[in-house]
């Protein structure tokens, strides 16, 4: 009976995260490809990061490291940048999420815009640095401000879409 | 007491080491990855071979989408463009009427000088499954590999120009890395002041250029073409035009836009760089020059050659 409790509980646990795998694989693929549009050509926003804190902020769904880990590892391996680099940035954004620290900043939940960037600025700072130890060149800093600028103007529109959709639904519910 | 789940201090620790792991792991594959291992490049292709079907899934849709919106927006400027094409093809019109009479011209003295005729390249045109996108690197994955007679090191263009070359070949995919990445060096000549250069790529519009003499006085705007140097590109492939900075530096504009990019060719009659240094016999002592080999701008014993347009 133990057995298959514990069966039935890893399944139901292995289903959550493969199709929360294929989401995040799904929205990191997307990002991506908005380069297409003109927009963002120059760079493209990171939706993953803002899909993260909220999904960790707000739904309470916790997605494990190694699906970040390997989230960010097929990112590396089909845009042919160095491996890790991704994985690392997204390990840092869900651990900085869940931090303490930032639950100063955050106190009554009205501050996310706040709390998101000090995190998004504090994990790409640390993802950017290590990029320039290993190519040994600074990089052009335009697509660099471009792509914290779209990330940063695009989480208060997700934050609010994500606000609005649950009001229409406790409106309906009630 | 008895229950499916594990006991919670249990976990937590499991999950802590696993988590130290995980980081220990990023941070390993980082540097092994700049370490350009074979056994590494293997594991990306193939991974890129198997994970290009999907890609290229996730990727139409939305490209598809960017070119509809595209075509809304040029059918609102239908009229100018009409206007524009028309002046186009008219100034288009007098220099083809120049150009054939050049070209004869070009032709009797290539005869003359018993200049060597211009080996054909064969050429491979594969489709962009990826898009270029990312600001720590820019690179593209084609649908042609191995099979094709891709190999590392092999010049890619576009109609428009230099797009890069082939840094990892799968079997039935290819990673060009273009050159506007970091790790991107051209060796470049200035077609107009006739100075060689090398530009280098900074994950932003424009190429760097290194290496230019201090004698230098490029002309902005001038038509910057691959120079050949180094054996690894052939010479004479347009690589975009010369532009001067507010701070006085100069760049390269590349012509080829990298978020269009639908079909790249491969020119694979190019040597690859393995095979090309098999006779190099190293840095010291130095080299005599070949006879054989003159690069753009420089004459047989290897010194800068002055062009006068007066002679």
């Amino acid at each position: 009976m133990i057995k298959n409790h514990n069966i039935i509980y890893l399944l139901n646990k292995f289903s959550k995260s493969f199709i929360f795998f294929v989401f995040l694989f799904f929205i990191i693929n997307f990002e991506k490809s908005l380069s297409f549009f003109p927009l963002f050509k120059i760079a493209t926003p990171s939706l993953i990061s803002v899909i993260i804190y909220i999904s960790i902020k707000k739904l309470n769904v916790k997605p494990s490291y190694l699906i970040l880990f390997l989230v960010g590892f097929l990112n590396d391996v089909i845009l042919g940048s160095n491996l890790g680099g991704t994985p690392i940035f997204l390990l840092l954004i869900k651990f900085f999420s869940e931090g303490l620290i930032f639950s100063k900043i955050n106190k009554n939940g009205h501050q996310d815009w706040i709390a998101f960037t000090v995190i998004f600025l504090v994990s790409f700072c640390i993802v950017f640095f290590i990029n320039i130890v290993i190519n040994l060149s600074l990089p052009d800093l335009s697509p660099v401000f471009y792509y914290v600028g779209t990330t940063l103007i695009i989480f208060p529109i997700a934050n609010l879409s994500y606000d609005f959709i649950f009001f229409i639904t406790r409106l309906l519910k009630s | 007491m008895v229950s499916g789940k594990p006991s919670k201090i249990k976990s937590l620790k499991s999950r802590k080491n696993l988590n130290f792991l995980l980081a220990f792991l990023c941070l390993t594959l980082v540097f092994l990855g700049k370490l350009d291992l074979v056994a590494m490049r293997n594991a990306k292709s193939f991974l890129s071979d198997f994970l290009a079907p999907v890609t290229f899934a996730f990727n139409k849709p939305v490209k598809e989408l960017a070119g509809v919106f595209e075509d809304v927006k040029s059918a609102g400027s239908l009229r100018d463009e009409n206007i524009r094409l028309k002046s186009e093809l008219r100034r288009i019109k007098v220099l083809n009427s120049k150009v054939a009479s050049q070209k004869l011209e070009l032709f009797e003295l290539r005869e003359l000088l018993k200049v060597l005729p211009k080996n054909k390249n064969n050429i491979v045109t594969g489709r962009a499954i990826t898009a270029p996108g990312g600001i720590f690197a820019n690179t593209v994955l084609i649908n042609a590999g191995e099979d094709y007679g891709i190999k590392i090191g092999q010049p890619a263009i576009s109609s428009l120009g230099l797009v890069g070359y082939v840094v990892n070949v799968g079997l039935k995919t290819s990673r060009i890395l273009l050159t506007i990445d970091i790790n991107s060096m051209i060796p470049i000549y200035l077609t107009e002041s006739n100075w060689p250069a090398v530009a280098q790529g900074q994950n932003g519009e424009l190429l760097q250029i290194k290496f230019l003499s201090s004698d230098a006085n490029p002309i902005e705007g001038e038509v910057v073409e691959t120079s050949g140097h180094g054996g690894r590109l052939p010479p004479g492939i347009n690589v975009g035009k010369l532009y001067k900075s507010f701070s006085g530096g100069y760049f390269v504009r590349p012509t080829v836009n990298f978020q269009r990019l639908t079909y790249i060719s491969i020119i694979t009659n190019k040597k690859n760089v393995s095979n090309f240094s098999n006779d190099f016999q190293g840095f010291a002592p130095l080299q005599k020059p070949k006879k054989s080999i003159v690069l753009k701008g420089l004459d047989s014993s290897g010194n800068r050659k002055v062009e006068s347009l007066n002679d």
